[in-house]
């Protein structure tokens, strides 16, 4: 054979390869953009290859991509060079902006889709978000959580404490639980420095982000009530362990803190519960977030969505998947082998029936939990106003130590001044 | 005289020109005509004229990320070359040792940023990190490295000059052996010691190299993003937040895309500037270098 004609042939070879990957694979096929890792990834992927098992016509193709907000900003990328998947998931509070922006597909416009899948409200697009006029349906409920307090029983039980019930037990039950110094320290509390529980805060203390008549007030007194309750913690107390690390980094600074015996007691999301009842080398204690003037949580996860694309085989596949998984048995196991919310109301049955609540308490206090969820308002700024706006001043007051009042104040003026 | 075939130079020209245009001027004009929009990638773009600049000037966004990514150059610019000479001044010499040496001094800066990034981050942990463990062995009580404001950027900036620093060395190396020994015997017959020999034969001979060396390590710290995305994203309390990052921060978390272009547009200024005051410099060390009997 020529050199040529040698390396003709591997040109063709390679260009059949790529071209249908260039076409975007199998037309039948639908994309499923996914974040998680560990163990959500076994058990996300577990589910794939049952709906596989399940029927022989639709196929799903799960596509890994990174953290929620790195998910995020290749779907946006996608979805502007028109090569989005046919069904992801996004963080809740992104909703309203994609819905703002036409980037996603009505899913009660779905024959698959369209039907009454008993679902846990609080935990619907419904339950999501609070809103003056009903939305046409474009998200679905998948690994949805609150924020639990998680204990060390053992401390616990050493310093004769009960789970605390309000800030001020909470402030008592950290400083008790405090002990020894410099590497040796144990912290009575620890808790990423992130807006998810400063909301939380925020919201136990009497406050809306965003009022009733939309303006972003971010909880006025009750916010600067909310982060100075935590700058009382970390500096006045030395009670609270700050994490180190940026969005999901400290996050898992936070569990690793809890499993490592540095900090007595944590706020992280229910998500975590298998992943450190499995790691923790001491009885773990889940417990409702205390109350200050009410007791209040949000919720957060992720919702399915599908990006706005042509009807087609792809379609059909991706309203097949999404029909799949809020099957009640579907939804209880993603919940019970992670630590996320059963979504489905029949799951939810089938676990208390089952036994499966009496056997895992800590499972149950999320869901009792939701008797107090907070929805979020429906805006198509919050994502920013997370992102940008609130987190970097979060960090300032309490890593950075500036005056709580004053980094609120600047964050309002950046919301009228650079919506 | 009329060139026979006066269109060659501008067809040798050419692909170097079609790279150029297509990669580097054409996305620097697009981001240049998109910092006078308000754009999120998804919704329609909307014209707001010098908004993007003024905002980023009036938040304070532009003067902190350029003096803590000048900051971070310098750090990183200066330990790099002075670390760099002084281990090819001290490596210059024959035998298998030496040669291990060199090789392990320079395999930091072949293995990847992310690979480098992760194992300092072990290295670095404020907890259970090796160093602070060290450090409270003997006595110290360690830090919060990557989580202090105060030692983030600092500490960055090591990190980088870890992995630098032996390409630095290598070109010293090849600098140090193009000097001709004459030179040194020369001086060593004038009575000069190694000291005088370093400061009146090496140093001024391998200005050039010098040169070079602060040329390439300001590029790639004023490049620096894995080590930022994957150590510190950019905190905590955005003491980490480097050019490169603010850019991508903008664009992909905060989305504004306008934004970003206005940050990259200043960025290419930036570095504009920089890149004259070196031709400058390369200039003056010509005249200099003319000018001596």
């Amino acid at each position: 054979m020529k050199r040529r004609d040698l390396l003709l042939g591997s040109l063709s070879i390679g260009a059949t390869s790529i071209l249908p990957a260039c076409r975007g694979g199998d037309p039948r096929t639908a994309d499923l953009w996914f974040s998680y890792g560990g163990k959500n990834r076994e058990v996300l992927l577990s589910l794939v290859e049952a709906f596989h098992a399940s029927q022989p016509e639709h196929r799903v193709r799960p596509i890994y991509q990174g953290d929620y907000f790195e998910l995020l900003a290749k779907l946006r990328t996608a979805i502007h060079a028109g090569a989005a998947p046919s069904v992801t998931h996004v963080v809740g509070e992104i909703v309203p902006y994609l819905v703002g922006a036409g980037a996603l597909e009505r899913l009660d416009g779905i024959p698959e889709l369209s039907v009454d899948f008993d679902l846990v409200p609080e935990l619907t697009q419904s339950g999501l978000f609070a809103s003056s006029e009903p939305k046409p349906l474009y998200a679905l409920p998948f690994n949805r959580s609150t924020p639990i307090a998680y204990l060390n029983r053992k401390a616990f039980d050493e310093a004769g404490l009960v789970p605390p019930t309000t800030w001020d037990e909470l402030r008592a039950a950290a400083a008790k639980l405090t002990r020894g110094s410099g590497a040796d320290k144990r912290f009575g509390f620890g808790c990423p420095i992130d807006w998810w529980f400063w909301v939380a805060l925020l919201e136990q203390a009497g406050g809306e982000v965003i009022d009733a008549s939309g303006q972003v007030t971010l909880g006025g007194d009750a916010g600067v009530r909310a982060l100075r309750f935590w700058q009382t913690l970390a500096d006045d107390d030395a009670s609270m362990r700050v994490p180190t690390g940026r969005d999901y980094n400290a996050w898992q600074v936070t569990n690793e803190d809890f499993i490592a015996g540095r900090a007595a007691m944590i706020w992280t999301s229910t998500a975590f519960l298998r992943y450190i009842e499995t790691n923790a080398k001491f009885p773990v204690l889940t417990a409702p977030l205390p109350r200050d003037r009410r007791f209040a949580v949000p919720t957060g996860g992720t919702m399915f969505v599908m990006p706005r694309s042509e009807a087609g085989p792809k379609q059909r596949a991706a309203a097949a998947f999404l029909a799949f998984m809020m099957q009640p048995a579907r939804a209880n196991t993603f919940a019970t082998e992670t630590g996320y919310i059963p979504v489905s109301k029949a799951g939810l049955r089938m676990l208390d029936a089952e036994g499966w609540f009496a056997s895992h308490p800590n499972a149950k206090v999320a869901v009792d939990q939701l008797a107090h969820a907070r929805p979020w308002p429906w805006g198509t700024q919050i994502f920013r106003l997370q992102r940008e706006i609130v987190q970097p001043r979060l960090e300032a007051a309490i890593v950075g130590h500036h005056d709580a009042q004053e980094a609120l104040d600047e964050a309002r003026r950046a919301v009228v001044e650079d919506p | 005289m009329r060139p026979r075939r006066p269109l060659d130079p501008y067809l040798m020209l050419a692909p170097t020109l079609l790279v150029l245009g297509l990669f580097f001027v054409v996305p620097l004009g697009i981001a240049a005509y998109r910092s006078f929009f308000r754009w999120d990638l998804l919704t329609e773009p909307r014209p707001v004229g010098f908004r993007n600049y003024a905002m980023l000037v009036k938040q304070g966004a532009l003067a902190d990320t350029a003096l803590r990514t000048l900051a971070f150059g310098a750090i990183v610019v200066v330990l790099s070359v002075s670390l760099g000479l002084a281990l090819a001044v001290l490596l210059d010499r024959p035998g298998r040792l030496y040669a291990f040496v060199r090789g392990a001094v320079f395999s930091a800066y072949v293995v990847s940023w992310v690979a480098v990034a992760l194992l300092w981050m072990w290295i670095l942990d404020g907890n259970v990190g090796l160093l602070n463990q060290v450090l409270r062995k003997v006595g110290f009580a360690g830090a919060n490295w990557l989580g202090d404001p105060r030692t983030a950027l600092i500490t960055l900036a090591l990190v980088t000059v870890w992995k630098i620093t032996g390409y630095a060395m290598v070109i010293f190396l090849a600098g140090l052996q193009s000097i001709p020994r004459s030179l040194y015997e020369a001086a060593a017959l004038d009575g000069a010691g190694p000291f005088r020999r370093f400061v009146h034969v090496t140093w001024p001979t391998l200005a050039p190299t010098t040169l070079f060396v602060a040329t390439t390590s300001l590029i790639l710290s004023f490049q620096a993003f894995d080590i930022v995305r994957v150590m510190t994203q950019g905190g905590p309390v955005k003491s980490t937040t480097l050019f490169v990052y603010a850019i991508y921060e903008e664009v992909f978390l905060n989305l504004r895309v306008g934004r970003a272009s206005a940050l990259t547009v200043v960025f290419f200024g930036m570095l504009a500037v920089l890149t004259l005051l070196n031709l400058w410099a390369f200039s003056l060390a010509k005249k200099r270098k003319k000018a001596a009997p």
